[in-house]
């Protein structure tokens, strides 16, 4: 089993690494980082599942023009059925574009048709509640920016929260099994079915979820907190 | 506008003795009002003729006091918003104390410690002669994102014609403004250094002209330390003033420059104290002091280390530790440096943030960019997790690799007391956080009583 970490150097915000950490404790996979420079693993050999995590607005730029050769790769990728997953604003960089408030704008990947627009001056900070399949999801959210644009399929359905923007339900993006979300941080450690939901994705028939007890209990805590209805969801 | 601001000021001065007489002595109140009367209040405010500003993540509190008793110490009156706050109320409060009813200045200097959120709201007005960035590290996702966001804000806000003295061991801050006029500080290689960072944060791992994989001659923590790259060329910033040779045993360093060197004595054995101290001498040098004076000065101020209290109850030792609530890299320092005291610890983690959990739930990302790894260590014989999110802590410290039987967590954090172990001659840390001081306070007096009583009689 092997994970590979894209581009950590950068994409490393808001505790998103230890989501890969924890799945190699999980799945006792090896895991292989990417670096700016580098030709990425799964273009040439067998990877479980690509991650890349919350980066800067710099980060951003410097991923797009790292990663534009390898877009065909995940194309490829995400029709063979690969599992990725891509968290915060990560996201923006397989969108269209990202549009900045000075009215200046930069093109992105272009894998799917939603755009974001970037208010610097203005951080969106608020708890996630979300469903996906029969299970519930939740997480964080604290960026600078929303997705608008034609609305892909999403990975997941929100109870409380914003989805792709505050004015949709549907959160995240899915492409097979590529899935894109905003919810940032320790997204695959404190929703440990979703983490389960992965591994199934990744081929593993049993999953086997490290200290399972602990992280139960503090997805179940935090689910009972998150759906207190006088409970606040923006900070 | 004229009438407009004056009214703004005399108004602000006739609330000051209100408040004196409310005891309200460190508020904004008074800056606050004028901004309110008059937007631009800090436009026509009459400023000294010198001001320097101190910003950056940590330690810009010290380093004003420590600059501030410094000049004092040599007979100047300096100006400055030490107690109110470091927001524009805060400066606009101490400039009002800085001038007469009709507006004359009183005072030729100012040392203003200021936010960089805040900047956007003060520099267009307070133009500093220097500015000093102590550094630029992660905070608060939720107000400071990451620190090239803060470092991008200063760069937008700081006059072209303000002079900066730097951090160059950070590569971010060092970055800011990089048409200003500039010196750096910094410290040589330390025994303690390492070459490859074993923080999880890290927020220059690439070079930031090319890209490449950036390498260390030496790092402290993080980020902090003397980089360069490989592939392009780039490395850090030469330093204009460093400090040589720490030993903490001896506690001195040596402390040079173009016009020459001497050594000094620390004013604390934390290494960000050593960066807070170098930055206070690059400053009085650059001021126009010798070093002899600086000397002088220097022996003279003391830093208050209220973050961190032992109190002996019995034969254990009782230490609470502020570690900043939602902030990775303050915990992880507080972290590191309380394993690295000698002799076998007990932990109690509180660091909840308190008003959070009573708005929404507290984000817990930075938890996972904090290093409970260096909790995983076999001087730390238990751990107690209690609070809001002390469930959140167990789990985190089993992924870093603490094994289960040495953490308890119970939610109540007085009863979590009990939980202790009170082994004699061990120390108990009890990290808290910034809005947690009455229930520190509490939990602190608990520990203390059960640590006498359970120690004494052993
Ligand atoms: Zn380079």
């Amino acid at each position: 089993m092997k994970i590979e970490l894209l581009y950590p150097g950068v994409a490393n915000l808001y505790g998103d690494l230890m989501n890969v950490r924890y799945m190699a404790q999980c799945t006792g996979a090896e895991v292989v980082e990417t670096g700016i420079k580098d030709t990425p693993h799964f273009t040439y050999e067998d990877i479980d599942l690509v991650y890349m995590g919350c980066t800067t607005e710099k980060g951003q730029s410097l991923i797009r023009d790292a990663f534009r050769p390898y877009v065909d790769a995940l194309d490829q990728r995400i029709d063979e059925g690969g599992v990725t997953l891509v968290t915060g604003n990560a996201l923006e960089i397989f969108g269209q574009r990202i549009d900045n408030e000075d009215g200046s704008s930069e093109e992105m990947l272009g894998l799917y048709n939603t755009y974001a627009r970037r208010r610097m001056m203005n951080r969106y900070n608020s708890l996630y509640l979300g469903m996906l399949t029969d299970f519930e999801i939740i997480g964080f959210k604290s960026q600078f920016s929303h997705s608008y644009g034609e609305m892909p399929t999403p990975l997941f359905e929100t109870i409380r929260g914003a989805g792709l923007n505050p004015d949709v339900t549907g959160e995240g993006i899915r492409i097979n099994n590529f899935m894109a979300t905003y919810v940032e941080g320790p997204i695959l450690i404190i929703n440990p079915l979703f983490n389960k939901y992965v591994q199934k994705l990744m081929g593993i028939e049993v999953p086997v979820l490290a200290y399972e007890k602990a992280a139960m209990d503090v997805y179940k805590t935090r689910l009972a907190e998150f759906k207190e209805p006088t409970r606040g969801f923006i900070y | 506008m004229r009438l407009r601001f004056l009214l703004a000021l005399w108004m602000a001065k006739l609330s000051i003795p209100a408040l004196k007489i409310t005891k309200h002595n460190g508020t904004n109140y008074p800056g606050e009002l004028a901004i309110k009367i008059c937007p631009e209040f800090l436009k026509y405010v009459k400023k000294p003729k010198r001001i320097i500003t101190v910003t950056g993540t940590n330690g810009k509190t010290t380093v004003s006091n420590l600059i501030i008793d410094s000049l004092e110490s040599t007979g100047m009156k300096v100006l400055n918003n030490r107690a109110g706050s470091n927001i524009n109320s805060g400066v606009a409060t101490a400039l009002i104390n800085g001038v007469g009813l009709f507006n004359r200045a009183k005072y030729d200097l100012a040392v203003l410690e200021v936010d960089e959120r805040s900047s956007k709201k003060i520099y267009p007005y307070v133009k500093p002669e220097i500015t000093i960035i102590t550094n630029l590290f992660r905070d608060s996702i939720m107000r400071n994102a990451h620190p090239g966001y803060i470092a991008d804000f200063l760069t937008d806000s700081i006059p072209p014609e303000t002079k900066l003295i730097l951090n160059a061991d950070d590569l971010i801050s060092s970055a800011v403004a990089p048409n200003n006029e500039r010196v750096y500080f910094g410290i040589d290689r330390m025994d303690t250094d390492v070459t490859e960072c074993i923080n999880l944060i890290n927020d220059v791992r690439v070079c930031p002209k090319c890209g490449g994989s950036l390498k260390y001659e030496y790092l402290r923590y993080h980020h902090i330390g003397k980089a360069y790259c490989e592939d392009c060329g780039f490395k850090s910033p030469e330093y204009d003033y460093v400090a040589k040779d720490v030993d903490i045993d001896e506690m001195t360093l040596t402390a040079s420059d173009k016009g020459g060197s001497m050594s000094y004595t620390l004013i604390s054995d934390s290494v960000f104290n050593i960066y807070n101290m170098i930055t206070v001498i690059a400053f009085l040098r650059e001021f126009g002091m010798s070093h002899e004076e600086v000397h002088a000065c220097l022996e003279k101020v003391h830093i208050v280390e209220s973050r961190y209290q032992l109190t002996r109850a019995g034969t254990v030792d009782v230490v609470v530790q502020m570690a900043k609530d939602r902030n990775a890299l303050a915990c992880s320092r507080a972290m590191d440096y309380v394993v690295q005291q000698p002799g076998k610890k007990e932990i109690f983690l509180m660091m909840n943030n308190f008003s959070d959990e009573k708005k929404w739930s507290e984000n817990t990302c930075w938890m996972y960019d904090c290093d409970f790894e260096f909790l995983n260590d076999e001087d730390v014989t238990h751990i107690v997790a209690t609070g809001p999110r002390g469930k959140d802590y167990r789990l985190r410290l089993l992924i870093a690799g603490v094994p289960d039987k040495k953490i308890d967590f119970v939610s109540d954090e007085l009863e979590a007391v009990e939980k202790l172990h009170f082994e004699p001659h061990t120390s108990i840390y009890i990290f808290y956080g910034t809005d947690a001081l009455a229930l520190m306070g509490k939990v602190k007096d608990k520990t203390i009583a059960l640590a006498t009583q359970y120690t004494e009689r052993g």
